[in-house]
């Protein structure tokens, strides 16, 4: 267990767990009295929770899957960390990747990190990339509020149209990268190639596949998984294609 | 401490948002700490600025958007746990819906409250929950020379196919530019590193969005 697990990290981890739970239990139960108050009744309540539980389990196991895929690289616990805290896995990647580059590391995250400077770099990137929320509440969210309605509302589609357009940025750069970019010469397998194209391609018709299939009344609860699942199937597609290589491989050593 | 319940959620929240801005820039902060290891701050910055002018400007636009969708409370808590359009904003309008009232009501305002909350709680227990009972496995999957290996290096095309593919599936014709112009960069500069590349996919991406919008493209 290298240090990217070891204890210190877990006790890191643990105690975000603590304060967010602390935190989620404060504002229920000061919502709780408030809808009490406002005559809200008590079933209704309650069945705002389970619901949003059952709700939650699917998309957050969804989320875990993503934080293994990513371990392979940063360990289980910053993936941890940071898909928990305001996390959102194409933006951590993004950050994680901006760094190892920043430090020259070819292959990026395909490869195991070991060095603990490069390992704290990639977390301080990661978490200042994404702090700017927690900035921009406590400044302006009460403003916000109060003049919100009818801003939004004339431009809301602009709004979620540059939204679906930054991200889709942030997208096709890595796909670009899978298609033609170049790695680095020493290191076999992590430029474009036979296997990235390959991944990219499978990945892409799984989750066309998956998304259109969780269209159908009774396999709605897919949603949430064809994401992950998508990931899971391509990765799987690249085992299979190498599958040949370590057969060869096991001969010739045996 | 007087002042109306929507004054009170608003004086919570911006201190919930400030120790939560505390307790993330704590852990890298005790990772260097603990290990005793020190990046460069031209490094850091390196690898930040790629990010940052992409990160901070969809965070402005976050909050915009989703605010007047979940009300106070619900758009703190939201906030510090992330994974707000694909889980939160969704749980929130869900429970809205169940519970009938409107989104900006004081109705609405406690029942996203509390949803979101649940679903924060959850989120945070099953993650922790798998990745402790996961953790005696991975150094099996991942290690040089394992089947699954390769796999493991094929991480970035299988993850953003999959987002991709479910993107451009709604907004293929605002995505064919960026893909577009990031494979022409790439042809002409194989090399050229990927933060960079994500600079100019995204300008890119927003300008031509921008221009189909007017254009009533889109």
């Amino acid at each position: 267990m290298d240090f990217k697990e070891s204890g210190f990290m877990y006790l890191l981890g643990s105690g975000m767990v603590v304060f967010i739970l602390l935190q989620s239990l404060f504002f229920m139960k000061k919502a709780w009295g408030q809808g009490k108050k406002l005559g809200i009744k008590v079933s209704t309540l309650k069945n705002t929770v389970v619901s949003s539980v059952l709700f939650t389990i699917a998309p957050a196991l969804a989320i875990l899957v993503t934080v293994i895929t990513i371990a392979g690289a940063l360990g289980l616990v910053l993936p941890w960390i940071r898909l928990s805290i305001i996390g959102n896995i194409g933006y951590e990647v993004t950050a994680a990747q901006s760094t190892l580059e920043a430090f020259g590391i070819p292959g990026g995250l395909n490869f195991e990190v070991k060095d603990k400077t490069v390992f704290a770099a990639a977390a301080w990137v990661m978490t200042v990339g994404s702090v700017m929320p927690l900035i921009l509440l406590p400044l302006f969210l009460k403003k916000i509020q109060k003049r919100v309605g009818k801003a939004v509302n004339a431009n809301a589609k602009w709004a979620d149209l540059m939204s679906a357009a930054a991200f889709i940025g942030l997208i096709a750069a890595f796909i670009a990268r899978s298609v033609i970019g170049a790695g680095e010469k020493d290191i076999a397998g992590d430029g474009a190639g036979f296997l990235s194209i390959a991944t990219l391609l499978s990945a892409m018709l799984f989750m066309l596949v998956l998304q259109r299939l969780s269209k159908k009344p009774k396999l709605k609860w897919l949603e949430p998984f064809a994401m992950p699942l998508s990931m899971f199937l391509a990765m799987g597609v690249t085992t299979v294609l190498t599958l040949p290589q370590d057969i060869i491989n096991l001969e010739w050593r045996g | 401490m007087g002042g109306t319940y929507f004054d009170k959620v608003h004086r919570w929240g911006k201190i919930s948002s400030l120790t939560s801005l505390a307790v993330m820039l704590s852990i890298p902060l005790a990772i260097c700490v603990y290990f005793d290891v020190w990046p460069q701050a031209s490094v850091v910055l390196n690898g930040l600025l790629k990010v940052i002018p992409l990160f901070w400007s969809v965070a402005v636009i976050e909050v915009i958007t989703y605010a007047p969708m979940l009300g106070a409370g619900g758009t703190y808590l939201s906030f510090v746990t992330g994974n707000i359009s694909n889980l939160k904003l969704p749980c929130g309008l869900n429970a809205m819906q169940n519970a009938d009232v409107r989104a900006n009501s004081e109705e609405g305002e406690v029942i996203s409250t509390i949803a979101i909350a649940a679903s924060a709680i959850t989120t945070t227990i099953i993650i922790a929950l798998g990745v402790l009972l996961f953790s005696p496995l991975l150094p099996l999957l991942t290690k040089e020379g394992s089947l699954f290996a390769p796999a493991f290096q094929q991480v970035i095309p299988a993850l953003f196919g999959a987002l991709g593919a479910g993107y451009f599936a709604k907004h293929w014709k605002i995505s064919v530019l960026p893909i577009a112009f990031g494979i022409v960069v790439l042809v002409f500069a194989p090399a050229f590193p990927v933060g960079t590349l994500i600079f100019v996919t995204v300008a890119v991406s927003l300008l031509g969005a921008h221009m189909m919008y007017k254009k009533k493209i889109v």
